[in-house]
C-alpha cells in the first residue's frame, strides 16, 4: 500500500492487487485502542479508497492536524461522524481514534483485464471502529475518567453532578462487594480493584460509550435464556 | 488537502466569525519571509496542541 507524504491511512479493509486481479483481503492490527488525533476537520464524504476508481467504497475524513494534513479512511467513520455524540461540523476541532474491529462480511471480486468480474466470494474480515467528535467530549471524559480514579471522591455528590457516571460507580460498588466476599489476601483484593477502576477509567478517556443504569427485566431475562447461541466461526474475534 | 476546503487570507480577514487573533497573526507574518513565518506557524501549532493535551489530559 502506497502512502502519501501527507496521510495516515486508517482502514481495517483494503483491497490488494496481484497481477491485474484485484480482491477484498483482510488486514488484522494488533492494536485495538489508537492515541487520539487532534486536528481540524476540514472534509470528509464518502469515496472509493484513497480517491482510486478500482477501489471499494469507503469513507474518509480530512484534517489538519498541527503537523499538517491527515486523511482517515474507514467505511465507519461515516457512523462515528454522524452518530456521535458532538455530531462534528467542518471547521470544528475535534478527536479521532481507533475504538475496535467488528467482524464484517467483505465480497471478494475477481476481474479481468477489462475489469469484468468473473468471481465473487465472501470472506468474514474486521473492520475498525472509530470514535469522532469535538475535541471538548474527550476533554470531558478525561474529567470524568478522574473522578472515577480518584477513591477519595465523594460519590453521591459526584454521581449528582454526573448522573451519567451513576452505572460506572454502582460497577465499581459491585467490584468492592465482589472482592469482600471472594478475595481473601487484602493485597490481591486491591490489586484487583485498582485494575478494574482503571479500566472503566481508561474506557471512558477512551471515549467509549458510557454503560446505561438498567434494571432487570424478568421478561426480558426469559427471553434471552431461552435464545439459542450463534454458532461461533473461524474468524470470530476470540474476545 | 483540496485548495477549496481552506480559506485564503483575504478571505480570513473579511470573515466576522475568524477571531481577532488570526487575523494580527496573519497580518504579522504578511511582512515575513514566508518559509521563516509557516515554520514558526508550524512550532506554534504542535506547541499549542502540546498545551491542549497537556490541560485537557487528551491521549
Amino acid at each position: 500500500m502506497n502512502k502519501r507524504p501527507d496521510e495516515t491511512v486508517g482502514v481495517g479493509i483494503e483491497s490488494t492487487a496481484v497481477g491485474s486481479t484485484r480482491f477484498a483481503t483482510r488486514q488484522i492490527r494488533p492494536r485495538r485502542g489508537g492515541s487520539l488525533l487532534v486536528g481540524r476537520l476540514t472534509e470528509h464524504g464518502r469515496a472509493n479508497y484513497q480517491f482510486r476508481t478500482d477501489e471499494n467504497a469507503s469513507y474518509y475524513v480530512r484534517l489538519l492536524t498541527s503537523r499538517g494534513a491527515k486523511t482517515l479512511w474507514g467505511k465507519d467513520l461515516e457512523r462515528a461522524l454522524n452518530s456521535g455524540e458532538t455530531r462534528p461540523k467542518v471547521g470544528d476541532l475535534i478527536g479521532a481514534r481507533r475504538a475496535g474491529r467488528e467482524t464484517v462480511t467483505v465480497t471478494a471480486r475477481r476481474r479481468v483485464a477489462d475489469g469484468r468480474i468473473v468471481a465473487e466470494e465472501a470472506h468474514y474480515a474486521h473492520r475498525t471502529r472509530w470514535i469522532v467528535e469535538k475535541v471538548q467530549f474527550f476533554a470531558e471524559r478525561a474529567r470524568l475518567a478522574r473522578r472515577l480514579r480518584d477513591e477519595q471522591v465523594d460519590v453521591r455528590e459526584t454521581v449528582r453532578a454526573h448522573p451519567e457516571l451513576k452505572s460506572s460507580f454502582l460497577s465499581v460498588r459491585a467490584a468492592q462487594d465482589f472482592a469482600a466476599r471472594r478475595i481473601a489476601d487484602p493485597k490481591d483484593r486491591e490489586r484487583f480493584l485498582s485494575l478494574m477502576r482503571e479500566a472503566m477509567a481508561a474506557s471512558i478517556q477512551k471515549g467509549e460509550p458510557l454503560p446505561a443504569v438498567r434494571l432487570r427485566d424478568p421478561l426480558r431475562t426469559e427471553e434471552v435464556s431461552t435464545a439459542k447461541p450463534r454458532p461461533l466461526r473461524p474468524d470470530d474475534p476470540t474476545r | 488537502m483540496s485548495a477549496a476546503s481552506l480559506p485564503t487570507s483575504h478571505e480570513i480577514l473579511a470573515d466576522p466569525q475568524a477571531s481577532e487573533w488570526l487575523k494580527w497573526a496573519l497580518k504579522s507574518a504578511a511582512d515575513r519571509d514566508p518559509i521563516d513565518a509557516l515554520n514558526d506557524a508550524l512550532v506554534l501549532a504542535a506547541t499549542l496542541e502540546e498545551r491542549l493535551r497537556r490541560e485537557f489530559d487528551l491521549r
